[in-house]
């Protein structure tokens, strides 16, 4: 079980260090698309609340999981 | 003799803990009926305070329903959070709740934007955030110090009627709103009628601060407080220390990030989804809400006490699992229910009114069509055009675009087709119970005393404000994202599930994997 859970950690790190980029261009890519108050607001509040919360606790949380700290908790 | 005196003891111990429980169940139900107001109102408070030709107001109203649920409600998790760490359970929460109330009975007050201007959208702003900010405080702080006061063994019991509270506030909003509309009529409702559900606020707030006042301090707390054990940086020791941030984060991906969206799919989505994507009739699809929230509702309690028997984890993790696999089901059974395309127009009933009237400076033309379908579905479509009278504004208006006509659709369903929606919405009601029943449990006794609080609010009000709190907005842009052009319905009206089923489907598999189910018997202390 702690392999499958620091394998997973890496999953979860990738996951979280994939996600801002993949964010980032598909907000430039629909915001040059159609610039409208809209689109703004909807990609800011992805960019600036969610996108940092999601990669922030997925990379933190798999590297955690990597290093074994979730071992104990059985 | 000493079997008496250990009875008593046990009477008294339970009395005790039903009036903590009564005591914090009804403040925390009040906070939730004072935020879900707002939102349940917001198309009337927009057109009171935030008009849509003026873009700065139209800004604050989006940031107003944004904003405070997931900005602000973490920040007041991290304000309130650390406050009950330091000076103490009940006063915290006494101050949330004053807050709430005072904040709510001052939004009903306020003057509207044709009579005091710009002011007004950004006073009910200002009010707005205050209201995030308590409810940030509020939930934690109830929470805490119903488990505190817990027998061991029984603290998913008692928590659950914390839990309760989220779902009986949205039905006692969505109560109030419906009965004041109905009495009020829809015309004096949208004019001044929708000021009473926020003052009456004040009157269930005043009640609610009299009890509290009179609740003592959480026995572990006030042990602690007189031992000299209490933190002094709560916040740097939940989220700096290692063994408490690891913590804070499985309770976050693991938990209530999947929690807050199968609640906010299971209550608000299926609301919008009922009336925008199957254009249900606003009386009706509330009451289709209300229905499914009361019946479901014991549930909280159910499923909060079989976590003390079978832990809290296997039970979070089917409600989470089932709703990822059921969610598109559901949804595609209530979409056909509803689906005209699908029914059979009684052709000889179809009736269309058509009616001109001069307003100001314009003609509003007025044409309602109304259908019958064989099963006994009406629907009743509103068509209603404004043309400037003056030629040149007409022409003006309609090379920007802008004389297109409102259109209001209202299906209102027969009977056999509304029990079904009751019991499809009754099924995701049961998810939420499952999940969010015995979460409160479960996140108190991850943390110790002397940073409870703080340590289980942030990732509760992120799961909740932010994961939660964004269905509504990224599932509609899943939907608008399907939608071939302008004017033309979604190729798939389903598509706004994939975000829940996405975030529910991460957490289960994290949950799964990094949870333990032992919590049940841990030593909150």
């Amino acid at each position: 079980m702690s392999a499958i859970k620091k394998l997973f950690g890496i999953v979860w790190s990738l996951m979280g260090i994939g996600i801002v980029p993949l964010a980032i261009m598909q907000a430039m890519k629909e915001i040059a698309a159609k610039p409208s108050e809209e689109n703004w607001i909807f990609w800011s509040i992805v960019i600036v609340v969610l996108m940092p919360i999601i990669a922030f606790s997925l990379i933190t949380f798999g590297v955690f999981a990597l290093k074994g700290e979730y071992d104990v908790i059985e | 003799m000493a079997r008496n005196v250990t009875n008593v003891s046990q009477t008294e111990e339970v009395s005790s803990t039903r009036r903590v429980i009564a005591a914090s169940s009804v403040g925390t139900l009040i906070e939730w009926y004072d935020f879900y107001i707002f939102g349940t109102l917001a198309k009337i408070i927009s057109e009171q305070f935030f008009p849509k030709d003026n873009p700065t107001a139209a800004l604050l109203a989006t940031l107003a329903t944004f904003a405070a649920g997931f900005v602000i409600r973490p920040f007041g998790a991290l304000f309130f959070g650390r406050l009950g760490d330091l000076i103490g359970r009940k006063y915290t929460f006494l101050v949330t709740l004053v807050i709430m109330g005072g904040s709510t009975f001052a939004i009903g007050l306020v003057p509207g934007y044709k009579t005091i201007g710009f002011f007004a959208p950004a006073i009910v702003f200002v009010l707005r955030l205050m209201q995030g900010l308590a409810l940030g405080g509020e939930y934690g702080g109830a929470a805490t110090y119903v488990a505190e006061h817990s027998p061991d063994g029984q603290r998913g019991f008692w928590t659950s009627f914390i839990q309760t509270t989220a779902t009986l506030g949205l039905f006692l909003a969505l109560g109030v709103i419906l009965v004041v509309r109905q009495t009020l009529g829809v015309e004096t409702f949208s004019d001044w009628g929708w000021r009473i559900p926020f003052i009456l606020s004040s009157l269930l707030v005043g009640v609610s601060i009299f009890i509290r006042m009179r609740m003592s301090e959480s026995p572990m707390f006030a042990k602690m407080k007189k031992e000299g054990k209490t933190s002094a940086n709560p916040l740097a020791e939940s989220f700096k220390q290692k063994d408490n941030l690891k913590m804070v984060l499985i309770a976050l991906l693991g938990a209530t990030a999947g929690q807050g969206v199968v609640w906010y799919t299971g209550q608000f989505y299926a609301l919008s989804f009922l009336q925008n994507a199957c254009n249900v009739e606003f009386v009706q699809s509330n009451v289709i809400i209300s229905i499914a929230l009361l019946i479901g509702t014991p549930f909280f309690i159910v499923f909060g006490a079989l976590s003390d028997k079978i832990g809290r984890k296997y039970i979070m993790m089917t409600g989470m699992l089932i709703a990822v696999i059921a969610y598109r089901p559901i949804y595609t059974m209530m979409y056909n229910e509803a689906d005209l395309k699908q029914k059979t127009e009684i052709v000889d009933k179809t009736t269309v009114e058509k009616k001109e009237a001069v307003k100001g400076t314009d003609n509003i033309i007025t044409t309602v069509t109304k259908k019958t379908f064989v099963d006994g579905t009406t629907y009743k479509e509103t068509k209603k055009e404004t043309i400037p009278l003056d030629e040149a504004k007409k022409a003006q208006l309609a090379a920007a675009g802008k004389l297109k006509p409102e259109t209001k659709k209202e299906t209102t369903l027969p009977q056999d087709i509304y029990y079904k929606m009751i019991g499809l919405v009754l099924i995701q009601v049961i998810f939420v119970t499952m999940v969010y029943g015995p979460i409160a449990a479960f996140l108190v006794e991850i943390f110790p005393t002397r940073i409870r609080y703080t340590s289980m609010s942030l990732p509760y009000h992120i799961g909740n404000g932010v994961f939660g709190g964004l269905v509504p907005l990224i599932s509609t842009r899943l939907v608008e994202a399907t939608r071939p052009a302008p004017g033309l319905p979604p190729a798939d009206p389903l598509a706004g599930l994939w975000y829940p089923i996405l975030i529910a489907s991460v957490s289960f598999v994290i949950g799964m994997l990094y949870i333990s189910n032992k919590t049940n018997n841990m030593d909150v202390e």
